[in-house]
């Protein structure tokens, strides 16, 4: 039934890979039409707003060129935004890895006497899987975004990264709802549904008086912290809490408070489209009488660094994390989010995860992808995300092609035997004599084959495949020239007839 | 040596070797061939304020600057609610008319109020910092005029006045207002600590991809627009 | 006109095994424009597979071969538009990475001397009437190779608009994959046909007789699912179109 209590595995070690688990989604009719639905209004949304703004391409340009020069010289703008971040009051702290990131926010928690945090929504404490671990270490995390409340109560997985549960309907939220919040009366109108959430929070926040976010934005120049949101649940955790923590990636900082206006111009847009999202905020270490007053930044590496060493790749980290690659790709259109086996699906999680998990996980996710380049298109900070693909792939090859599952495999035997073939024309004309003689015993009468073994067993699943023809091109070019066809006397025949675009007789 | 600074010390090792060699252009370099500076003439840009803020469904009211205190008077006094909270620096002519023509008006200065207190208010009234005509943005920089942020979070409705010259028309000419006027580069000290930018009242698109408006966040947003 | 004009065709690996009426429409339609025809008789393939699956140094190994084969060639006429962007996008930086200077400067010498067909056609001819005739109802899918790394933009319509008895009906939601993506339409066989399935009903939702494109590779794709699944639709190369005229119409195959 639901797609939401089915438990998808986004932990890149242990997910099924890519293909494997692409298919139960695709045979999931209703999650495929929740997912349609809504990127296309996503889309309908950031197309209009796109249209109208005839600076977009430069705004591409400038935000592509501050985030090449932060992460160009990443290590002096973490250091001013540490420096500017501890002379207002904030205290920061660096994890190299997921578990100490873990580590420290426990340590500031319990320093706290928390047993009890709210969270704003942050896909980067899903990459770390916070949750799970602090409730393990006796403090319960609650939720306070809408669609990570419907995850949260469903024990759901989010399939987006900026709208999590697009793949749940207001049926199955009205299921969760009536059943965790005691509601059995609850209609399944979406009003109804907010409101629910909203009356079942606003103590929460009124009482918890510990915090954890993530950032959209760190400013290096003030030492500042941007979150970008639409509900206010953002701005009541980060105003209400005593203490607060901020779990932002390394690659999160932007060199001046000017330069937002370049980010959050494409933001909104993108993400959400609309011209700006309800509600944004920046606050700045601690300031005296409002909000937090004992404020931790938790800077995190999990494999960023290494992204940042490659030429190619090193683009990755500019991702605002917007999801309009997600909301164009024709692969995640049909798959959803849950079938990458990560908190980052679609185009930026097909680059990003592998590379996160240095290339030990996740190697189909590079091959996730009809190379299609829709997602470079309209990607604000301008990631060639077909070219890291590309590469990716190549990395992910020349780590396989040697070991024994993959030397023999009929995938990676073809290809070296079609290089061979390719070298040198005479064993090309060769291959494909002897192809069009093998090709006759698959070869129906309609003159098309039907049933391919092995790999080709994939095309013939779904798809015909005409038989090979009797005569190749070059076959057919040879014996033309060989009948002693003049080619410059026809062809002056023909220049009159065309070039007036006059019928022919 | 703690665990935490060795962190920060092979984290930073690891940064450095990745961008080590060739330098990058410089934050001077970086193209911004986008827009910076709108062309609307003052009343084009008002207009285009007060239509955004509208397509928000935010109530806008307009009036002459002599006419401030009877508008905020009759926002007040159509909203149906009494108890409000203000922040300490809003100036007075907005709210003695009010309170002298109000029966029953209350409203509570924010002199470091109890969250609770807070809680109970049903409006609240405040200043801007600047407006952005673009996307009908309201930026607060919670000064004495403003209040700290939890005044005009809690309350579930908010009224905010917002003068004509305050309205830019895109959000670079906002980032300009933030420097010192004429004198840039003059330090992170100058640009505001605390940033609100509000773009109509808060909402989920979570469900289904509807629109639902006021999550969390005040639901009703009024603006009076002074023509000054 | 461009009488004088030669040009090498570079056929590519699949249409010489699998479709190689396409080719004789190009050299049909060439010939016809005045352009004298040649082919080298070494050709292969242009590396694109392999590149796309992660054997970089097999597809630099094809790409050299490519380029030292046409070093001298007046104008290269490819009609597939993933070859030709293969060959601008990937071969730079593969000769960056594998190959030597003087390579380089070969690759970057051939470059601007390779075409796409439609490209060859309306920017190195200057026409876009090419007396063609086909009284059929078409559709035109634009491959993704064509509309985002060609920018292939109108010439298509251009040309098809302009050809005799030809019913052009258009195709919604152009821009979106038909799902082949080369070894992705068996390495993920399922997905694949998913957006397959998705890209035919807007494609059979055109009531056209023929879809046509810059690319048989989408077409082989296309036109495997309407084959197998007794659809009123035939798939045909964009070439084999522009080559068709009343005396000798266009050769339609299976």
């Amino acid at each position: 039934m639901s797609g939401v209590t089915d438990h998808p595995v986004l932990d890149p070690a242990l997910a099924p890979p890519f293909p494997a688990a692409a298919l139960p989604v695709l045979r999931n009719v209703q999650l495929r039409k929740n997912v349609a639905h809504a990127i296309d209004v996503i889309q309908a949304k950031r197309g209009k707003l796109v249209a109208e703004k005839t600076d977009w391409q430069e705004l591409r340009t400038a935000a592509a060129a501050i985030k090449d020069e932060t992460l160009a010289n990443l290590g002096g703008y973490l250091e001013q935004f540490e420096e500017r971040c501890t002379a207002a009051g904030g205290h920061v702290h660096w994890a190299a890895d997921a578990a100490e990131a873990r580590r420290i926010m426990l340590e500031i928690l319990r320093e706290a006497g928390a047993n009890e945090v709210i969270k704003i929504k942050t896909m980067t404490a899903a990459e770390i899987q916070l949750n799970p671990f602090l409730e393990a270490a006796g403090v319960r995390a609650y939720e306070t975004d809408l669609a990570e409340i419907i995850l949260q109560l469903g024990k759901g997985e989010p399939s987006h990264i900026v709208v999590p549960a697009l793949h749940v309907n207001r049926a199955q939220v009205r299921e969760i709802f009536a059943r965790t919040m005691g509601l059995p009366d609850l209609s399944d109108d979406p009003k109804g549904l907010t409101e629910a959430a909203r009356n079942y929070l606003r103590q929460k926040f009124l009482e918890v008086p510990t915090a954890i976010s993530g950032a959209n934005f760190l400013v290096a120049e003030t030492g500042g912290v941007a979150i970008v949101e639409s509900e206010g649940n953002g701005r009541m955790c980060l105003t209400l809490p005593r203490t607060m923590i901020t779990l932002a990636g390394i690659e999160k900082v932007v060199p001046r408070f000017q330069d937002l206006e370049v980010m959050l111009q494409l933001l909104a847009r993108s993400a959400t489209g609309e011209r700006m999202n309800p509600y944004t905020s920046l606050w700045t270490g601690v300031v005296p009488g409002d909000g937090p007053q004992n404020f931790h930044v938790v800077l995190l590496d999990n494999g960023r660094s290494s992204i940042l060493g490659r030429k190619t790749e090193r683009q990755t980290l500019r991702c605002i994390r917007c999801a309009a690659c997600m909301n164009t790709c024709p692969v995640y259109r049909q798959t959803g989010g849950h079938a990458y086996g990560s908190v980052y699906p679609g185009p930026i999680g097909a680059i990003l995860t592998p590379q996160l998990e240095q290339l030990r996980h996740a190697q189909s996710l590079p091959f996730a992808s009809s190379l299609c380049g829709a997602c470079y298109e309209v990607c604000p900070v301008k990631i060639n995300i077909p070219e890291i693909l590309i590469d990716l792939r190549a990395r992910v090859t020349d780590q396989e092609r040697h070991t024994v599952g993959k030397f023999f495999d009929p995938l990676y035997v073809g290809l070296r035997v079609a290089n061979v073939i390719f070298s040198q024309a005479w064993l090309f004309h060769f291959a494909q004599w002897a192809g069009r003689i093998g090709a006759k015993l698959v070869t129906r009468r309609d003159g098309w084959i039907h049933a391919l073994p092995s790999v080709g067993a994939k095309w013939t699943q779904t798809r015909d495949l005409r038989g090979l023809p009797k005569q190749t091109f070059h076959e057919w070019w040879r014996e033309r020239k060989t009948a002693g066809r003049q080619v410059s006397g026809s062809a002056s025949q023909r220049v009159g007839d065309a070039v007036g675009g006059r019928e022919t007789k | 040596m703690s665990p935490v600074t060795d962190s920060r010390k092979s984290v930073l090792e690891r940064i450095r070797a990745a961008t080590a060699g060739k330098a990058a252009e410089g934050h001077a370099d970086i193209p911004r061939n986008y827009v910076r500076r709108g062309d609307m003439t003052v009343s084009a840009r008002h207009e285009r304020f007060v239509e955004r803020l509208r397509e928000y469904d935010a109530e806008v009211v307009e009036c002459e600057p002599e006419g401030l205190a009877a508008a905020i008077t009759a926002v007040l006094a159509a909203s149906g609610r009494h108890r409000f909270v203000a922040p300490p620096g809003i100036p007075a002519e907005w709210y003695v008319d009010a309170a002298w023509k109000i029966e029953g008006l209350e409203c509570t200065f924010d002199h470091g109020l109890e969250t609770r207190e807070i809680e109970q208010a049903e409006g609240v009234i405040t200043g801007c910092f600047c407006g952005v005509a673009d996307s009908g943005t309201i930026v607060l920089h919670h000064g004495p005029a403003e209040g700290r942020r939890v005044i005009s979070l809690l309350p579930d409705w908010h009224l905010c006045v917002v003068h004509s010259s305050q309205v830019v028309e895109t959000l670079p000419e906002y980032f300009d207002r933030c420097q010192v006027s004429g004198v840039r580069d003059q330090g992170p000290e100058r640009l505001p600590k605390l940033v609100t930018w509000i773009s109509g009242p808060s909402a989920t698109a979570d469900i289904e991809m509807t629109r639902i408006k006021g999550v969390h966040g005040p639901r009703f947003l009024h603006v009076i627009l002074v023509r000054d | 006109m461009s009488g004088s004009m030669r040009a090498s065709l570079f056929i590519t690996c699949y249409n010489d095994t699998l479709y190689p009426e396409t080719g004789r429409a190009v050299v049909r339609l060439l010939e016809r424009l005045g352009v004298e025809v040649e082919f080298r008789a070494g050709q292969t393939c242009c590396g694109q597979m392999h590149a796309n699956t992660g054997f970089r140094g097999e597809a630099f190994s094809q790409a050299k071969r490519l380029v030292r084969l046409y070093a001298d060639a007046e104008a290269v006429v490819v009609p597939s538009s993933s070859c030709v962007a293969m060959m601008r996008d990937q071969y730079p930086g593969l000769f960056e990475e594998l190959g030597n200077e003087a390579l380089r400067k070969d690759f970057r010498a051939l470059l601007p001397r390779v075409w796409e067909l439609s490209e060859f056609l309306i920017d190195k001819l200057g026409v876009e009437d090419v007396g063609a005739y086909f009284p059929h109802r078409v559709t035109y899918h634009a491959s993704c190779h064509g509309l985002r790394a060609l920018r292939l933009g109108d010439r298509p319509f251009r040309l098809l608009n302009k050809v005799r008895g030809l019913e052009l009906v258009p195709l919604k939601n152009l821009d979106r994959c038909c799902g082949f993506g080369g070894t992705f339409s068996v390495k993920n066989g399922d997905v694949s046909s998913a957006m397959l399935t998705v890209k035919l009903e807007d494609v059979l939702g055109t009531g056209a007789e023929f879809c046509t494109a810059l690319d048989n590779s989408c077409l082989m794709h296309l036109g495997g699912a309407m084959h197998r699944e007794y659809a009123p639709m035939k798939t045909i190369h964009m070439a084999q179109i522009l080559a068709s005229t009343q005396e000798k119409p266009a050769e339609v195959v299976g």
